[in-house]
């Protein structure tokens, strides 16, 4: 019994040894990040503290910024949620009540960004979070003064203003290169919370355009063999297949489309050109790709070589989705712009600050945020014709959601 | 003492150790520890309680579940669902839950009378795919792949459970009572009968042990258990969604308790506990995590098949017993 004892005691002693007390330092804002550093989602996860590391220190190598006549510098606090909803929420609970974040940022998974508002609304730290999906929860009494979304920013265009973009740009892009206007398309999706999200969008924006669109087919996420999808979307012998949403698995998709002869173009949502050309890819037919929202390895946008410089420079990889961080990174700037004009780190001044603003980012000289908290920018779409030349251009989204 | 006597404590010791090892998690809070370690020490404590059924299924009847995450989601969609549509708070949820996770066990256990073995596994870790592809799919009724929210507190005596030393509090006492079930189990007339369908189905039919109906039966145990344990869950994160009780966790609650031991009290405790806090103590991640758990699962088939704690107690008595290998194991063949 003593042998027990001593071992359970030992135990209570060693987790104790977790404990450890908030710090508090003069002069500096800890911004907090949640995101997928390992496991499966890291693909998009590395980009979100690179981008806003990537912020912090330009802002602080600036001189940092002035609230209440002091100068105060900002600290990343980031945090890993090995594409766990508990490790996420273990760091969300860290950061809002240890750390004691004034920002939080992430996660880029829908599901674990929701529970995480259940810990960071009450809480009352503001956090912006780049899923479209945020939709669903974002609506005029949920983002009101007190109520339980007030303080929740989605930093990624409304869906259907993503999807009228791509779904645009694409078309407009493929017309030339196939020589004919394309009219029937088929999706393949992932099946998951964001991809039943993103398909039902992008479904309605390919018919504004005018298409014929027989089926969306899903996959389920982990799939590495596509034939029996590939083969029923050849079936329907469409002009366009639009792979949605993940880039790495659309870049596993598609030598099996091209090899099937399954279309006569192709679309890869969140593939960069980047990547295309790293990677050395080619297709006998055209394939168009879109960036979330700009792309770093050919762009249309002025600034956004300027930003991809930086952000490779400090050592972020070459990734599919590298785009993502500037979900993130402006939102940095934007929000130190907002305490700024508040003159205040007060929550409740400061998402007034938010709403009021209209900030120069990267990806948009003009970042404003609508009544229910929603970004609104144009996206990037490119094109690599069977050549192997890209073209790309930026493309404005719809003032309104299609009618279904 | 009389000797009856001293056999009718003998349980009772066996007991002990556990209800001292969660006293001092129970006091962990004096330590003022980090929120980080209290909201993962909750996430364990909610899986221990799932595993404490999975030892009853596994440890003490022998029959291996590849789905039993999927029977704690059904218990956490049942309380998400019941919140929305009903107004059905916490408490009330507990119950109807539990209801609803062994009635949907009892349906997975129905096939055991028929198959057995790998092929048996096979068809638990087919319920929990199938469970998650019902769920995608299950449109607004479900949530879809989105998920539910539950946004309803859980309230004790009026007391606002939120917080998270009260939460952590709450779900120690939700395991002492599962462990102490657990331990009734063992120790009761029915657990005599589970172990023997356990070490000899036909031999257990031809004493007139209706072997079908316990096996049905634990299957039932096993889901009440994961039933509350998913009435936690949902209302921790306040937001479930299907991945979270796909086959894949499933594995890992399997990992769990056959690393700390199916067959002892301490073992689902010690399981939830080493596979929650070890990729954060050596600060794994998930694929090192992986590699970690898989190393340790064949090290424990190996060497240790009664799991880490049937090991270390193996171990104790030898140190202290003095008595011969050959000796001590003919003295546990016996028990």
């Amino acid at each position: 019994m003593k042998t027990v004892l001593k071992l359970a005691a030992s135990a209570a002693l060693c987790l104790g040894a977790f404990a450890h007390p908030a710090l508090a330092e003069d002069n500096i804002v800890k911004i907090g990040v949640v995101a997928a550093e390992s496991g499966s989602f890291v693909s998009a996860g590395h980009t979100l503290p690179a981008g806003v590391g990537l912020a912090v220190k330009q802002i602080n190598d600036a001189g940092g910024f002035k609230v209440g006549g002091k100068t105060y510098k900002l600290e990343m606090v980031k945090r890993d949620d090995r594409t766990d909803i508990a490790t996420a929420i273990a760091a969300t609970q860290e950061l809002v009540r240890d750390v004691k974040v004034q920002a939080i940022f992430g996660s880029e998974t829908h599901d674990f960004t929701l529970a995480m508002a259940k810990i960071t609304q009450p809480a009352k730290i503001i956090h912006f979070a780049g899923n479209s999906t945020l939709a669903k929860i974002l609506t005029p009494d949920t983002v009101k003064p007190g109520g339980e979304d007030h303080y929740l920013f989605q930093s990624e265009p409304q869906e259907f203003q993503r999807s009228g973009s791509t779904a645009r740009g694409v078309l407009t892009l493929l017309e030339p290169l196939l020589g004919f206007k394309p009219k029937k398309s088929v999706m393949i999706v992932g099946n998951d919370a964001t991809g039943q999200f993103l398909s039902s969008y992008y479904y309605k924006a390919l018919k504004a355009e005018g298409q014929d669109v027989p089926d969306i087919i899903f996959y389920p996420p982990d799939t590495t063999d596509f034939s029996p999808f590939l083969t029923r979307a050849k079936s329907l012998n469409p002009d366009v297949i639009h792979f949605w949403y993940n880039g790495d698995s659309t870049l596993t998709a598609l030598p099996q489309a091209v090899e099937l002869g399954a279309a006569k173009s192709y679309f890869l949502f969140g593939v960069d050109p980047g990547i295309w050309k790293e990677k050395q890819l080619s297709a006998d037919v055209p394939v168009a790709m879109s960036c979330v929202p700009v792309c770093w390895g050919e762009s249309s946008n002025p600034k956004s070589k300027a930003y991809f410089d930086a952000y490779f420079a400090a050592g972020a990889p070459h990734g599919v989705t590298s785009s993502v961080s500037l979900l993130y990174h402006d939102y940095v700037h934007f929000l130190v712009e907002a305490w700024q004009k508040a003159d205040s780190f007060d929550p409740d001044k400061t998402v007034e600050a938010l709403l009021s603003l209209h900030h120069q980012g990267v990806v948009s000289d003009d970042l404003t945020f609508n009544p229910t908290h929603q970004v609104t920018h144009a996206t990037e779409v490119c094109a690599a014709a069977p050549g192997g030349d890209i073209s790309c251009s930026m493309q404005q989204p719809p003032a309104e959601a299609p009618k279904s | 003492m009389n000797d009856s006597r001293r056999a009718g404590l003998k349980p009772l010791r066996s007991l002990l150790p556990v209800l001292v090892i969660l006293a001092l998690i129970a006091a962990v809070p004096l330590f003022s520890p980090s929120n980080r370690f209290l909201s993962l020490a909750i996430s364990a404590g909610i899986n221990v309680i799932a595993l404490y059924g999975l030892s009853v299924l596994f440890g003490q009847t022998g029959i291996l579940s590849m789905g039993h995450a999927a029977l704690v989601g059904i218990g956490a969609y049942a309380a998400a669902i019941l919140a929305r549509d009903f107004g059905v708070g916490f408490w009330l949820a507990l119950p109807a839950a539990a209801i609803a996770s062994a009635v949907f066990a009892m349906i997975v256990g129905i096939p055991s009378l028929r198959v057995g073995g790998h092929h048996f596994v096979i068809m638990t870790f087919a319920f929990g795919q199938l469970l998650a592809i019902v769920l995608t799919n299950g449109g607004d009724y479900t949530g879809a792949a989105t998920g539910l929210d539950v946004t309803d507190h859980v309230t004790l005596f009026g007391a606002d459970m939120t917080d998270l030393t009260r939460y952590y509090l709450m779900v120690v006492a939700f395991v002492t009572v599962a462990a102490v079930a657990s331990w009734a189990i063992i120790h009761s007339s029915y657990g005599r009968t589970l172990r023997a369908i356990r070490e000899n189905e036909k031999l257990a039919a031809s004493l007139g042990i209706n072997v079908g109906r316990h096996k049905i039966g634990a299957f039932v145990v096993s889901g009440v258990f994961a039933g509350i344990s998913g009435v936690l869950l949902a209302y921790f994160l306040g937001h479930i969604s299907p991945s979270q009780f796909s086959s894949f966790p499933s594995i890992y609650l399997a990992l769990m308790v056959m690393i700390g031991g199916a067959r002892l009290i301490e073992g689902p405790l010690a399981g939830g506990i080493l596979v929650a806090f070890l990729p954060e103590v050596l600060n794994l991640d998930p694929v090192q995590s992986r590699i970690v758990y898989g190393v340790c699962l064949i090290a424990v088939i190996m060497l240790l098949p009664d799991g880490l704690i049937g090991g270390i107690v193996r171990a104790l008595r030898g140190l202290f017993s003095g008595k011969p290998k050959s000796e001590r194991d003919a003295a546990e063949a016996r028990q």
